[in-house]
């Protein structure tokens, strides 16, 4: 399983940190699920592991289901291209921030609101969906078993690299 | 059934209007989680949101398995988030919602430049079983510039002492522009055939289009008759150009032979906001009113229901004045012509279509040709200058129906389009329900049998 490939090659493990939209979902016992939007995105170096940040306040059930079973999926879009893919995951779990997270976070909100002013929409408000306060967030961190491109069209739904 | 939410789900319906896109969680029978953008989440009533369905996807197969959802959406202005607990009930792919969405989605891919790709294959009906405001930062609402409720106030007493069609027409025009910031607008009356709406007043365009048809299920305005329900869309979209739908609805039936083409419909030439609401008269459909924008999102879920409510009020005066309108009193037999003067003018009148041409140029066809033809032909052969709009009822040149709004409105039509085009016959109104025929040059008529060739 190790030596398997990742999930994400190069230009999807550059494009989840492009500043695009990312939102996850988790379910509880009951299979009902909840969501919630990240406001950035780290990914390791072997492009094995994947890091999500949320603001704790926005997401208690999700924080609650994460710890009690894992499943994670996370969604990331480029709202000016509609370029979407979707990961899942069943080993999601709490990490705490890097050094340099949050200048990694600033970073991919600036661009995450420029992409949207593309679409002739105030960046402001842009800002504000993804907007916190640093001592709120957490990571949530998972190695991605599957990808699925989700782009509007004929080949959405399709595993990456398919 | 119904139980009360802690939010009502009217009150964020602003975050159901499609310019974020929401966000759809929903979960696997093996307990994997899943997400996706969902282009549209329509608010169809306090505990029902209905999801635009556009691709065969894991959500689809998600609920299809396991009903169970939740939505994340967000105010357009102010960021402000919302999760919506959901449930899924079933899918509608024809009626009112479905075409409300489908309009709705129209422009919103056109402005996301997705045209072609956003299709809608259904609209997904949701209960709604919880709201929850999730905390984060949100920017301040903006003020607004304008009371609609109060505009609606105002509207409904101006429209109630209307004395006849006409002005009914213009207290609603001018109450749009004035009190709701509203300068292009226009009302169209379901034709006698009901297959087709006509153009009976309008507001804030270079022509008046006044006569100009449409058939039902074309453009925003022929969808809102067709399913009498209001079509509004936010964006800019030529899938639903009137001009475009026209244009693409002629020669695909016989429809199109008998459509008024001669005058163009008025209308911006690209609307960004547009929203067409049916006027009733009682359950019976009687016409749409119109109203479209330069700018993008000018018309949201207030600015419907401020239209529904003043159509409502319309509806029922329409009604009132028309039944009015038959009940008066005899014309004056002794009300003789009027010199004339100038050079003779033919007029003709083509009757397979009931077209008719003043000198070489065109007025009018249809019941309001017919109308005018009649007039004419009492002018010239009996002197008559006074008539009731009763007389006209009961003409059987004229083959109206027994259901009687139309008459007055196409007088209205009659008496627009001579003030627009001929400068020397008028129709004045003499009192409820009379008018007298105004003719300042000799005229000769002449029938044509068949159609006019143009």
């Amino acid at each position: 399983m190790d030596m398997a490939l990742p999930v994400l090659d190069e230009a999807h493990a550059a494009f989840i940190v492009s500043g695009v939209s990312i939102v996850v979902a988790a379910r509880d016992a009951h299979n009902a699920p909840t969501v919630v939007r990240a406001v950035g995105c780290r990914v390791s170096a072997d492009r094995r592991r994947v890091t999500v940040f949320v603001p704790r306040p926005q997401a208690a059930a999700l924080l609650d289901d994460v710890r009690a079973n894992r499943e994670l999926a996370a969604v990331f879009c480029q709202p000016s291209t509609h370029r979407t893919i979707q990961l899942k995951t069943r080993d999601a779990a709490f990490a705490a921030l890097e050094p340099d997270d949050l200048a990694l976070i600033a970073a991919e909100t600036d661009l995450f609101v420029a992409d949207i002013q593309k679409l002739e929409y105030p960046g402001e408000v842009a800002r504000a969906l993804v907007a916190h306060a640093p001592d709120d967030l957490t990571g949530i961190a998972f190695t991605p078993h599957a990808a699925f491109a989700q782009t509007p069209g004929p080949r959405a739904g399709e595993p990456l690299g398919a | 059934m119904p139980n009360r939410l802690p939010i009502a789900l009217d009150a964020i319906r602003e975050c159901l209007d499609g310019t974020i896109p929401a966000q759809l969680a929903t979960c696997a029978p093996d307990g994997t989680p899943n997400v996706t953008y969902v282009s549209e989440v329509h608010f169809v009533d306090g505990q029902h949101v209905a999801l635009s369905f556009q691709f065969f996807n894991k959500t689809r197969e998600n609920i299809l398995a396991h009903p169970r959802a939740t939505a994340l959406v967000n105010h357009p202005d102010t960021a402000a988030r919302y999760r919506i607990g959901l449930h899924y009930l079933r899918t509608e792919t024809a009626g009112p919602v479905f075409e409300s969405m489908k309009a709705k989605l129209a422009g919103i891919a056109s402005h996301t430049g997705m045209s072609g790709v956003f299709r809608l294959r259904g609209a997904d009906i949701y209960r709604v079983l919880d709201i929850e405001h999730v905390p984060g930062i949100e920017l301040p609402t903006r003020p607004a510039n304008r009371n609609l409720l109060a505009a609606i106030r105002v509207c409904s007493q101006r429209v109630t002492a209307s004395v006849d069609l006409a002005s009914l027409f213009e207290a609603v025009l001018d109450g749009l522009e004035s009190l709701c910031d509203i300068h292009h607008a226009m009302i169209l009356m379901l034709a006698e055939q009901g297959d087709r709406l006509y153009t009976v007043a309008s507001r804030g365009y270079a022509q008046s289009g006044v006569g100009s048809e449409i058939p039902l299920g074309a453009g925003v305005i022929g969808v809102a008759a067709r399913e009498r329900t209001p079509i509004r869309i936010t964006y800019l979209t030529n899938e639903y150009a009137y001009s475009r739908a026209v244009r693409a609805s002629m020669g695909a039936d016989e429809l199109a032979a008998k459509l008024e083409t001669e005058i163009p419909l008025p209308g911006l030439a690209e609307p960004r906001s547009q929203l067409a609401v049916p006027i009733f008269g009682g359950s019976r459909l009687l016409g749409v009113l119109y109203v479209e924008s330069p700018e993008n999102r000018r018309f949201g879920y207030d600015d419907e229901d401020a239209l529904v409510a003043v159509a409502a009020q319309v509806g029922t005066a329409i009604g009132a004045l028309a039944q009015a309108a038959e009940h008066s009193e005899p014309a004056n037999p002794h009300a003789g012509r009027t010199p004339v003067s100038g050079a003779q003018v033919t007029i003709r009148r083509y009757a397979e279509n009931d077209s008719v041409f003043i000198g070489d140029d065109y007025l009018i066809k249809g019941v309001a040709g017919a109308i005018f033809w009649k007039l004419l032909r009492d002018y010239v052969y009996e002197s008559r200058t006074e008539f009731t709009n009763r007389e006209l009822r009961v003409d059987p040149a004229i083959r109206l129906p027994d259901v009687s709004e139309n008459l007055e409105a196409r007088l209205i039509l009659l008496q627009r389009r001579l003030a627009e085009r001929c400068d020397f016959v008028r129709i004045e109104k003499t009192g409820r329900g009379r008018f007298r025929l105004c003719v300042g040059r000799p005229v000769k008529l002449v029938e044509v049998a068949g159609a006019a060739a143009r």
